[in-house]
Formats: C-alpha cells, sequence, structure tokens
C-alpha cells in the first residue's frame, strides 16, 4: 500500500508564525490528500482563517478569498456580470477603456472561485464565514466546489477547474449548517488550545516574555475563562492583553480582582461589572 | 468495521454508504497508516457535528482500542474483509449477483451493495439467518498480525487518538448535554435557524425597464428591498420552582443574544402554572391581560422554559393556584389550553432531563399532551426549534 501522506508533494507542516498541533496537521493533510473541503468550526481566535493562510503560505501557494455576506447568492463569487456597466458603455460609449460593448467577456468579472478556477495555479481558496449565508446560498457553492466547474449563465459557457483548488472553509456556527453541506466537507471542530499550546501560541508572538510572567498570565487567563463570562477571553484578548502589560510595564499580570489591563481581556461592561463584583441589579 | 458502522448508528450519528466509500478510498490510498491518522480519518469522514464528537469517540475506543485483532497495517482487510467475501459469494451463490455482473462491477460498486446490505439491517440482527452477521467475535480473522499489537504509543503522533479519546473533550457539546455557559453558542446557532433570511437587496427588472423606456432610454435603475421574514418570539419562563433556578440567567442569555434575530422579544414569568395572568416583570408584580397575550398568539412563536412539574391539585383542580390568596376558579390545564389553541406556533422546554419525566411529577404528562415538550438539552433544543419551524411553515402560509 502506498502511503499517499509520506509521498504527497503537497505536504502542510506548519509555519514559524502559526501553532499548529499535529492533529490539525493531519487533518489539514487528510483534507488536502482526499481533495476534499474542510471545514473548520470552532470559538472565535482559535485560529480558523489564519490557518488558509498558513496553508498557502507553507505550501507556496495565491489566495483566493472570499469574505462571506448575508446578501451573497453564491454566483457572484464565480463570477459577476455587470448589466449595469454595459448597459452604460452601450448608452454612452465605452470610451478608451477598450472594452467592447459587442463582447460580453469584457463584461464578465471572475470571483474568488472563478479566479481560483480559471488560473493555471492550484491556489488555495477560502470561504471565511460561510455560515452567514443562507442555507440555499451554501448548497450552490458546494455544487459548484464538488463539479468544480460553473455555467455562466448568460452565455451558457461551462467554466471548468483547471486544477482543484484546496478549499477551507470557515464558519463561526451563527446558524446551523445544512446537512447536505456538512456530508459534502470534511469538517472539523478546533478546540480552544489548552495552557501547554497556549505558552507556545504566545511564544510565536512574544518570544522573549519571561517564563514566570507567562504563566502567571496565563493562570489568570484561564481562571477568567472558567468564571462564565458573557464573552470570555480568547486568544486574541489574551495576546492583547499581554501585549498592553508589556507596554505599559506592568510587571505582574495581578492578582484576585487586581487583573491590570482588564478592559483588554473583557470587552462587555456586564463582564467587567461581574468582574468586579459589582452585580448590576439584573435579577430575574 | 461492521461493529464500527453499527455503533455509531446506535450512537446516533448518521451514517452513509457514501461515507463507507470515501473511508474505502481514503484506505486504499493511504491516508491512514497508523490508528492515530485512521482516528482522525474517520472522525474527518463519518462526524460532521461537534455534538457527535464524545459520541464518535466512544464507539472508535470501544471497536479499535479494545480489539488487538485490529491491525493498522492491514485496513483494507476491514472494508473488504471475511464478511464482504461471505456475502459475495453468497449472492453469486443464490444468483441475486450473475457472474458477469462481477466483472463488469468494480470493487467500490461491489461493496456499496454490500455495506447498503448491512445498513439495511437495523444493526440487531447480528447472527440471524440475514445475509451479513458479525457472528463471532473476531469476523476479520486474519492472522497476520505484526507481532507486539497496535501501535498507540511512541512513534506515531504521540498517541494522539488515546490522549483524545481519554480526555473525552467533547463532552459538554453532546446532544445529551443540558444547557449550559460553554455550549451556548451550539444553542444560539440552533435557534438563529429559527428565521428565514434572504438577501436584502434585488434589482427590480421590471420597473427598471418600465422606467428606462419612459425615459426615453435614459436608464434607471430600482431596487427594492426584498421582504424580510422575522419572526416575533414571546418566552414565557417559571421563576417560581427550584429546578429553574440554574437555568433562570442562561436562558435569559440565550435569549437576548438572539434578540437582534427576531423583531421583538419579549420575557413573560409565571410561578408554577398559569391562571389568566402572566407577568413582565421577574418580582410578577405588573400583570399582562390574557387578552392581550393571547391577542398576539399568530403571528409569535411561544417557548414556554419551565419544570411543569407542580401538585397535581394546581393543574387540574379549581381555585389551584399556588398562591393560597387566589380567586380564580378556572383550573390551570383549561388555562394552558387556551394558551396552547392561541398560539399555533409553540413549544415547551423542561430543565428535567426527559428520562425523569415520568417519574418527577404526573403533570409533566399532563402539560405534555397539551404542549410539545423536549428538554433543555442541546438535543432538545434542536428538536424544538425544527418543531417550531415546521408548525411555523404551516401556520405562515394558512395566513
Amino acid at each position: 500500500m502506498q502511503n499517499v501522506c509520506e509521498s504527497s508533494p503537497m505536504r502542510f507542516e506548519g509555519t514559524d508564525r502559526y501553532y499548529l498541533n499535529s492533529e490539525l496537521r493531519e487533518i489539514v493533510n487528510i483534507a488536502i490528500a482526499m481533495g476534499k473541503p474542510l471545514l473548520l468550526t470552532g470559538e472565535a481566535g482559535t485560529g480558523k482563517t489564519q490557518l488558509a493562510f498558513e496553508i498557502a503560505r507553507a505550501l507556496n501557494l495565491r489566495m483566493e478569498e472570499a469574505r462571506c455576506k448575508s446578501t451573497f447568492k453564491g454566483e457572484e463569487l464565480c463570477y459577476v456580470y455587470d448589466t449595469v456597466l454595459r448597459l452604460n458603455d452601450s448608452r454612452f460609449g465605452s470610451g478608451d477603456t477598450g472594452r467592447d460593448v459587442n463582447n460580453i467577456w469584457d463584461y464578465i468579472r471572475f470571483g474568488p472561485i472563478g479566479r481560483a478556477f480559471t488560473c493555471e495555479d492550484r491556489r488555495v481558496l477560502l470561504l471565511d464565514e460561510i455560515d452567514k449565508t443562507d442555507s440555499d446560498t451554501q448548497d450552490n457553492l458546494l455544487d459548484v466546489l464538488e463539479d468544480g466547474a460553473f455555467i455562466i449563465r448568460e452565455i451558457n459557457h461551462k467554466i471548468r477547474a483547471k486544477q482543484r483548488p484546496i478549499i477551507i472553509i470557515t464558519s463561526n456556527a451563527k446558524r446551523e449548517l445544512s446537512d447536505p453541506f456538512l456530508r459534502r466537507c470534511f469538517c472539523h471542530y478546533i478546540p480552544f488550545p489548552g495552557p501547554e499550546e497556549m505558552v507556545k501560541i504566545v511564544r510565536l508572538h512574544y518570544p522573549d516574555i519571561p517564563e514566570a510572567f507567562l504563566h502567571a498570565s496565563l493562570e489568570t487567563f484561564y481562571r477568567l475563562r472558567e468564571e462564565g463570562f458573557e464573552k470570555p477571553p480568547a486568544t486574541a484578548e489574551l495576546l492583547d492583553w499581554i501585549g498592553a502589560m508589556r507596554a505599559g510595564g506592568v510587571r505582574g499580570p495581578g492578582a484576585g480582582k487586581d487583573v491590570a489591563h482588564i478592559g483588554t481581556l473583557l470587552k462587555r461592561t456586564q463582564d467587567i461589572l461581574k468582574f468586579k463584583g459589582i452585580r448590576k441589579a439584573l435579577r430575574f | 468495521m461492521i461493529d464500527f458502522i453499527y455503533g455509531l448508528m446506535r450512537a446516533g450519528i448518521p451514517v452513509s454508504v457514501h461515507y463507507i466509500l470515501e473511508f474505502y478510498r481514503g484506505l486504499r490510498a493511504g491516508i491512514a497508516p497508523d490508528l492515530d491518522r485512521l482516528f482522525l480519518f474517520a472522525r474527518l469522514v463519518f462526524v460532521k457535528k461537534v455534538e457527535h464528537y464524545d459520541a464518535f469517540e466512544q464507539v472508535f475506543r470501544h471497536v479499535f482500542l479494545g480489539d488487538p485483532s485490529v491491525d493498522p497495517e492491514d485496513w483494507e482487510a476491514l472494508l473488504t474483509g471475511k464478511p464482504f467475501q461471505e456475502w459475495l459469494r453468497r449472492q453469486v451463490e443464490s444468483g441475486r449477483l450473475p457472474l458477469e455482473a462481477l466483472r463488469e462491477f468494480d470493487n467500490e460498486e461491489l461493496l456499496e451493495r454490500f455495506w447498503r446490505t448491512v445498513m439495511a439491517q437495523d444493526g440487531e440482527h447480528h447472527g440471524g439467518n440475514t445475509w451479513v452477521g458479525t457472528g463471532g467475535r473476531s469476523p476479520f480473522g486474519h492472522s497476520g498480525r505484526h507481532g507486539g499489537g497496535i501501535r498507540v504509543y511512541g512513534e506515531s503522533l504521540h498517541g494522539t487518538a488515546q490522549k483524545v479519546i481519554g480526555a473525552r473533550r467533547y463532552i459538554q457539546y453532546s446532544d445529551e448535554t443540558p444547557l449550559r455557559s460553554e455550549n451556548l453558542r451550539q444553542v444560539l446557532s440552533t435557534l438563529k435557524s429559527l428565521r428565514p433570511v434572504g438577501p436584502e437587496n434585488e434589482l427590480d427588472v421590471d420597473t427598471t425597464i418600465y422606467r428606462t423606456a419612459k425615459n426615453g432610454g435614459e436608464i434607471e435603475l430600482v431596487f427594492q428591498r426584498e421582504l424580510r421574514n422575522r419572526v416575533e418570539l414571546i418566552v414565557l419562563v417559571d421563576n417560581g420552582g427550584y429546578s429553574m433556578v440554574p437555568y433562570v440567567d442562561l436562558v435569559k442569555t440565550v435569549f437576548n443574544k438572539i434578540r437582534d434575530c427576531f423583531r421583538d422579544v419579549r420575557f413573560y414569568y409565571f410561578h408554577n402554572c398559569i391562571y389568566g395572568t402572566v407577568y413582565a416583570d421577574p418580582q410578577r408584580r405588573q400583570p399582562v391581560s390574557w387578552e392581550k397575550l393571547l391577542a398576539s398568539g399568530k403571528k409569535t412563536r411561544l417557548i414556554i422554559i419551565g419544570d411543569a412539574n407542580m401538585a397535581p391539585a394546581e393543574l387540574m383542580a379549581s381555585y389551584g393556584s399556588i398562591d393560597p390568596a387566589t380567586a380564580i376558579r378556572k383550573p390551570g390545564f383549561v388555562w394552558l389550553r387556551e394558551l396552547r389553541e392561541a398560539f399555533p406556533v409553540s413549544v415547551w422546554l423542561n430543565p428535567i432531563p426527559r428520562d425523569h419525566w415520568p417519574w418527577n411529577s404526573p403533570t409533566i404528562g399532563r402539560i405534555g399532551d397539551i404542549f410539545h415538550m423536549e428538554d433543555l438539552t442541546l438535543g432538545g433544543i434542536k428538536n424544538a426549534t425544527a418543531y417550531l419551524n415546521i408548525q411555523g411553515q404551516g401556520v405562515d402560509q394558512a395566513a
């Protein structure tokens, strides 16, 4: 039995800027080897989006990035036919823009999926926050991605992928994704990193941080996470906080209710008040 | 392997033949050379929701970590092993599968047929006169085990599978877990699917053409705002009984967070049972009139959160209220029935786990006859949401 993982030229090993645990690394490699879209879910600040950028960087591929909006219908990610511009050109002339009103191709612009399909090299295609779109859009998109082809309806022209892109999809679980959609992806839930992993993550950003300082900070950080705030602090908050403490020349993270720069960790007024022990009269 | 698939099905994880074939293709391509990668690969293929991670890990451990006859070097044999060969032989012998078909079908097609057969059996008929039985303890019977058992520790991925499974990291996301602050996100995303959303802007082609023609060819673009179906929601909370105490804050947080998804979310309170009045404040001092509440029924979704656990008299008897000074004759269940009729789209969420309902109080069953009842777990909330959506569709269409 031939071993694809070892022999495949596309093997993702992580980069110096991004901490990657072995589990996630294998999952990325399995998805690449199987040619399936990889759907990443998990709390904010677990590095879902960043992972796609790091894959592109590590494999030396170019990125196509689609940040989803609730108004997307899916097609605009493949191509946009600019009717309004063409109407305008036909009415007022295209001037010296070089566009030919009689040539529809001058008015078709490819979106991220279109570009990933039409380009010569293999690309990493990121569909960020897919859950913002509605479920019909998601199904349409997956049809396109699975077939590796889409049709430009206006001229009934089929665009085929020259190279299947590596597809990374992220979701913040704002809304449930449909079952057919999930069925077509490899899904992975990125758990929140534990203290040992967090040490490595922080060190990537602040390599010269003193050991004792780091451990004291993490202790406070995880304690706060446990306390059940409405918006528990995540990795981004931790990094901001450590950055703020270092910039402010604070010697230690403080203890108990005396945490320095608490505003960088807790964002909601309610949470800060709760932390300080002032419970607003908001009882049931 | 059959055990594994049945295990997944029994654990409530949806499995399709499609997954199994994909799994087979991956194994054939050598995706999973050791147990750890097999674990990750199987999870990617079979498990699509974090709610199922815990159940998957338990099944995986049971099937693969407990059985020394499983050989990580020879995974292919798991899928095309003895039960498959046996089935194939019987298919040919019985004439269900003509020999020439064998040559035409490739492996995958045969495998697909085999697994369809396996899955058509619901997993309870082992060893009967069915086509596929797991028979004895070691159905796969290959003896070429590489001495020393399976590689879990050390040389591979630092024992990911073992470590991961031991920790049960995903238990708080399991469908049977009660509502807690850790799994709020899951609940929120479920509840958000309560409303359909569409894109907001659309080019109104007809009007655009009409206006452009009127302008003598001068283009005028007309956009229209697509209608958004935003539902109203009323949440009735029992803030009396002590079984509600751990949930009151959570419930409130949950529904406040999704407030922007609805045109309006209102909270009303009651104690134990409803007798014609609910209250706008938690202290139950500002009554909301029954007529006003019922009037909004048709276009509003109603979620009642309460333990439905009370003295039978509180529900069934006249003057039954827990408040001794009550002057209300109509018994609680009549009021509840009125409420149910006024709100065609409504559901009851109960913080008491479903298994305990029959033992906890007879009133739970009685109220369950009036309102569709789910428990306050991730799975329960999901069911409740699905139920509301189905009911809502019917009502919206009729309107």
